[in-house]
């Protein structure tokens, strides 16, 4: 495959997506014998980007509150029977009024806080240029658009800018401008199609939490096998109309990815640390079985999309809220017990998003869908133990409050991906290439690494 | 229901020509006649006996009665002309078919002659012209519309005296097997050859209509507790959703309502609905009921279900108190915006997204809309709850109202519509309603999603466009008659493709319809008729009511990325991932390959089989390429490509010396991932 080299791949895929050939046509093999003939010398080491999306919008201005003072005053006033009663200190290395603590349902990170390998962001969300309440109500700048649509948030979110024609999430793009997407491996989602892991090349592998997935009908007597597959593979190739070949292309390459995975999946050691029995829990624990046998993939760079849903919380947040938290931080605990047991919680960042933040308001047993939001970011390359970004104040009414307590962001979500864009290996000015209104903003101001 | 005969007119034009016996000075001078006599029939005895017509009756309003049990045009007696009264072909002229339409001559014929003569309609060939029986092949349809024919007979005795008429026949589709496996893989949940049988035969609106008057089948008699419960569990409703979706006979309703459920969204994938089986299924029987009703009660149903209510938190949603910083909910506010009636940006009729002066887009609502439609959805509970504090958890009536918790502030609406301070509970729900529905969103928005669930997933924007006219109004200045609009999706000739290929035509289907249409053509049964189907989800990427959000298992606008840079969406392929791909065919594999009954010695109660005696008969009594005939027909519609047929044909050859339930097996299994299959044109 030597003489496929970088332009015309990218011609033969254009031609591909265009209806003149069949991806499906291609295996994952002969794609990656093609991509390891392309140049990747500029990165030696290894990074991964794990990304857990809170679906729902997680009200994460009650997962940091202020300890203290009249800022814990305006919190009490504002979130009344929602707010948290005793949340753990946070002795962050930046002071801010009032204290930051942790919800409590969240002690499980605790220590990893304290270690230095874990930080918040505070104060985050989707902002096209910085916005002040007379901004918002005279609509002098321009705002994003669908705020406080969870389908469309997420995708602002996902997609690290607004939706245009041609949508790709800013985690492929990454992949795309480090030439790393070529391996299906190195894209890989535990929680399906998704924004952030959708680009030009390269989509997300979706891998079972189980792992290993057995393919029925390639299975046992292997001539039989053989034939049956060769069936398959002239029925999976045969060009008919996009649609079709869309269809076409998607199973044929389920099977040979599949069948991929497997083989390096069977070599993966079994890992001590003990995963708990929830959604988030298991596909962490496959994130790190995959990770395991990152050795074998030969990729530099890798993606990671899992997801933990329910935060929608308009009612019994009560309940729901502190059960979730709980999920969250258990399986981030266990995930960094996992990496430290593979020595490689510093080669991999794990970091939140969500759909926005929510109202400081409640509605009578739950809140409805804000802006601004905190956020997580762990690892043992994060400037851990400090919130980054700032500490909102939670006062419904204030001068960042456009009505029933959503707050503005101060920190574009951008400014919140740029830092870690930039550990992955971007340079600046891919980085302000893959997020569009980084310009406008202080594209560095968060020191998360 | 009674077929009515669609326009069999018969019109009647007499003249008196030539001739020394005419009492007329004038040649040409038409007697003092009606020129012509209208009737619509209604007759489905049309080869009865047919008297003589009377020679003195005159037309009148009671002619279409008389006429009923014939086809006899009035005729009128003039002077001596010949007397001709016209025998039609019975019943419902179908194109495609052979017509003979008579004359039947009073008294005696000797020295008559005949000149039958095309007047209007596509030319056909007249066998018989210069007979007293006229005998036409009518041609096969090339559109969805009945064909009108006009046709001419002049009959002229020794004297030269003659008598004109015109007959006008209008002749209706009769679709063929494949025809009807087209339409019923779009309108059914996956048709067997039984009921692709009995539709072929007829046309497209006469099993439309013949669907559309059938009894819902409901489900909620079909849940039964798992044994020895007292009480139904998720399992059962799932079970009770697999038995009306396999037996009923009302298929398009099913389908229809499956639609619905994939728009008005609830879900008890991990919800607090997860222990409410019974208020799943009726809010499912809710769908069926209204599945060919009023958008607007539509609407309204779905707002007052509780299990709607507990799955958007509107149920128990109380006024503000600003005491307490407390507002009402908004999240049903929103999303009955978003996803139930108008979605974000201003529409035009056809779909399209309308744009400002400035080139943006228009959003439809702002906060202070939902903040407004919020108070409307305030103080609705459990219907028979006590008290407010004390909720009844009724889950199968519609909630009701306490107005002590209802907001009585002001609520903005759409279009700057507001609903004044002190309305109370019911009326603002009305009001709101009404506000919601008015809005010209609602037609081409929900159209085009119901076009997506039917028939293709890049319908043009006439398609949208007429569709949502229908919308609109069905003729009768009604707006919102579902039955009407899913009768335009399914008669529209984007959906039939009568004249023309159409680039981008058909979607992918569903994975869970693929697999309920394999079920319904293998009669999937287990012995106990029990269909405990767990982890629908995980296997198959959705299930009835299993949503992981209110945004369904797909959203309308998903492209994937094969197909960005045609700018086509496809929704369905959002669930189709790796993993869901590979559990999905092996889930395909485990039904037919492993548990097709005829590979059995031993049943286990429990378990669902497929039953392919047929098939296995098939093959073995006629060979393969009729059962290849057949999977065309039931699982293609007849659009099997060569390449797949050769495809199966070259993977039978490795099974030929095997067992022909094995040699099934594998066709079938193969069939169920083939792109062909998996494609609905």
């Amino acid at each position: 495959m030597s003489y496929f080299n970088h332009q015309s791949r990218r011609a033969f895929l254009s031609m591909c997506l265009k209806g003149g050939a069949s991806v499906a046509a291609l295996t994952s093999l002969q794609l990656q014998a093609i991509s390891s003939s392309m140049n990747n010398t500029e990165l030696t080491d290894y990074k991964a980007l794990v990304c857990i999306f809170l679906h729902g919008g997680s009200d994460s201005l009650n997962m940091l509150v202020p300890l203290s003072g009249e800022q814990r005053l305006h919190y009490e006033q504002s979130r009344q029977n929602l707010a948290i009663a005793d949340p753990l200190t946070l002795n962050t290395l930046t002071q801010f009024e009032g204290g930051v603590g942790l919800h409590p349902s969240m002690g499980a990170i605790s220590s990893i806080f304290d270690a230095g390998q874990l930080g918040f962001v505070g104060g985050v969300g989707t902002l096209i240029t910085p916005t002040t309440l007379a901004d918002y109500q005279n609509k002098a700048v321009p705002l994003p658009n669908h705020l406080f649509s969870h389908n469309d948030q997420q995708a602002t979110w996902m997609n690290g800018r607004e939706k245009v024609s041609l949508n790709t999430g800013w985690g492929a793009r990454m992949l795309e401008r480090l030439n790393q997407h070529n391996s299906f491996t190195s894209n890989i989602s535990l929680a399906g199609a998704n924004p952030w892991q959708a680009g030009i090349e390269t989509t997300p592998y979706a891998l079972n939490k189980s792992g290993v997935m057995k393919i029925n009908s390639l299975t046992g007597y292997q001539p039989q096998v053989d034939h049956v597959k060769s069936i398959m593979d002239r029925l999976l190739s045969t060009q008919t109309n996009s649609l079709q070949d869309a269809y076409a292309s998607r199973l044929s390459s389920s099977i040979s990815n599949v069948q991929h995975m497997n083989t390096l999946l069977e070599q993966a050691p079994v890992l001590t640390t003990q995963f708990s029995d929830n959604s988030l829990s298991e596909q962490l624990a496959a994130v790190a079985k995959s990770l395991s046998i990152s050795g074998q993939t030969g990729n530099k760079r890798q993606i990671f999309f899992v997801s933990l849903g329910g935060f929608d919380t308009h009612d019994e947040q009560v309940t729901r809220q502190p059960a979730l938290l709980g999920t969250l931080a258990t399986a981030l605990a266990e995930f960094n017990s996992a990496l430290t047991e593979l020595s490689l919680q510093n080669s991999v960042t794990t970091f939140t998003m969500s759909d926005f933040g929510r109202t400081l308001t409640s509605n009578g047993d739950g809140t409805d869908h804000g802006w601004a939001s905190n956020q997580l970011i762990m690892g043992g390359a994060v400037n851990g133990q400090d919130l980054h970004g700032t500490m909102l104040s939670q006062q419904v009414g204030s001068n960042i409050d456009v009505g029933g307590g959503r707050l503005i962001p101060q920190f574009s979500n951008e400014q919140y991906f740029a830092p870690i864009a930039k550990w992955f290996g971007l340079n600046d000015s891919e980085i302000n290439d893959i997020f569009p209104n980084l310009s406008n903003f202080d594209a560095f101001s968060m020191n998360l690494f | 229901m009674k077929m009515r005969v669609l326009f069999l007119l018969v019109t009647l034009v007499l003249s008196a020509c030539g001739g020394g016996g005419s009492e007329s000075s004038t040649p040409t001078a038409s007697p003092q006649l009606p020129t012509s006599d209208e009737s619509t029939n209604d007759a489905n005895t049309a080869n009865s006996s047919s008297p003589p017509s009377s020679p003195s009756t005159e037309p009148n309003d009671d002619t279409a009665d008389q006429n009923t049990s014939d086809e006899i045009a009035d005729t009128q007696n003039i002077s001596t002309s010949p007397v001709v009264d016209i025998r039609l072909p019975g019943d419902v002229v179908r194109k495609g078919s052979v017509i003979t339409i008579d004359s039947v001559i009073e008294g005696s014929t000797e020295g008559l002659s005949f000149a039958w003569a095309q007047i209007s309609g596509p030319t056909v060939t007249l066998a018989g012209a210069d007979s007293a029986s006229l005998t036409v092949t009518l041609p096969s349809a090339s559109s969805i519309n009945n064909e009108s024919y006009t046709f001419s007979l002049t009959v002229t005795d020794s004297t030269g005296m003659s008598t004109y008429t015109e007959t006008s026949i209008e002749s209706v589709n009769a679709m063929t097997e494949r025809q009807a496996s087209a339409l019923m893989q779009q309108a059914t949940l996956g048709a067997t050859y039984s009921e692709i049988q009995s539709a072929s035969g007829m046309s497209e609106s006469e099993w439309l209509d013949q669907q559309i008057a059938l009894t819902p089948t409901l489900h909620m008699p079909l849940l039964e507790n798992y044994p020895d419960r007292d009480n139904p569990s998720h399992i059962n409703r799932i079970d009770a959703w697999w038995k009306a979706s396999l037996n009923a006979p009302d298929q398009l309703r099913q389908r229809v309502a499956f639609a619905l459920s994939e728009i008005f969204v609830i879900s008890d994938a991990n919800t607090a609905l997860r222990g409410e089986p019974e208020g799943m299924v009726a809010y499912y029987d809710m769908l069926l009921k209204h599945a060919f009703g009023n958008f607007r009660s539509l609407l309204e149903s779905v707002t007052l279900s509780p299990a709607m209510g507990v799955y958007l938190s509107h149920l128990g949603n109380e006024k503000a108190n600003a005491e307490l910083n407390i507002r009402p909910d908004e999240n049903y506010a929103r999303e009955v915006m978003q996803l139930f009636t108008i979605g974000l940006n201003e529409l035009n009729l056809d779909g399209s997204i309308k744009l400002d002066a400035n080139g943006n887009t228009i959003p439809t609502y702002s906060q202070a809309e939902i903040a407004g439609f919020a108070k409307v959805f305030t103080g609705w509970t459990f219907a028979y709850s006590a008290r407010w504090d004390r909720p009844s958890r009724n889950y199968t009536l519609p909630m009701h109202a306490f107005a002590d918790y209802h907001s009585m502030e002001e609520k903005s609406l759409l279009g700057g519509e507001i609903i004044p301070k002190n309305t109370g509970p019911h009326e603002s729900m009305q009001l709101a309603l009404d506000n919601l529905f008015a809005h010209n969103n609602v037609a081409p928005f929900i159209s085009k999603q119901l076009i997506q669930r039917l028939v293709k997933s890049n319908p043009t924007q006439a398609y949208i466009a007429r569709v949502a006219t229908i919308f609109n109004d069905n003729g009768e200045g009604v707006k919102g008659d579902l039955g009407a609009v899913i009768k335009a999706i399914l008669l529209d000739e984007e959906a039939r493709k009568y004249t023309s290929v159409q680039l981008y035509s058909g979607k992918i289907k569903e994975p869970i319809l693929v697999k309920l249409h394999l079920w319904r053509v293998l009669n999937a049964r287990s012995e106990l008729n029990r269909y405990y189907t767990w982890n629908l989800n995980t296997a198959y990427g959705q299930g009835p009511l299993l949503s992981p959000s209110v945004f369904n298992f797909f959203r309308p606008d998903h492209t994937p990325n094969e197909l960005q840079t045609l700018g086509l969406v496809a929704p369905e392929l959002q669930i189709a991932t790796d993993s869901n791909m590979i559990s999905t065919i092996n889930g395909h594999y485990g039904d037919l390959v492993w548990r097709m009954a005829e590979r059995k010695t031993t049943l286990n109660p429990n378990t669902i089989y497929m039953y392919a005696q047929a098939d296995i008969e098939m093959l073995t009594n006629n060979g393969l390429p009729p059962l290849l005939d057949y999977y065309d027909l039931v699982y293609f519609a007849g659009s099997m490509s060569d390449t797949t047929r050769t495809a199966l044909v070259d993977l039978d050859s490795y099974f030929v010396n095997r067992d022909a339930s094995l040699r099934v097996a594998q066709l079938l299994y193969m069939i169920s991932l083939s792109p062909d299959f998996n494609y609905q044109n």
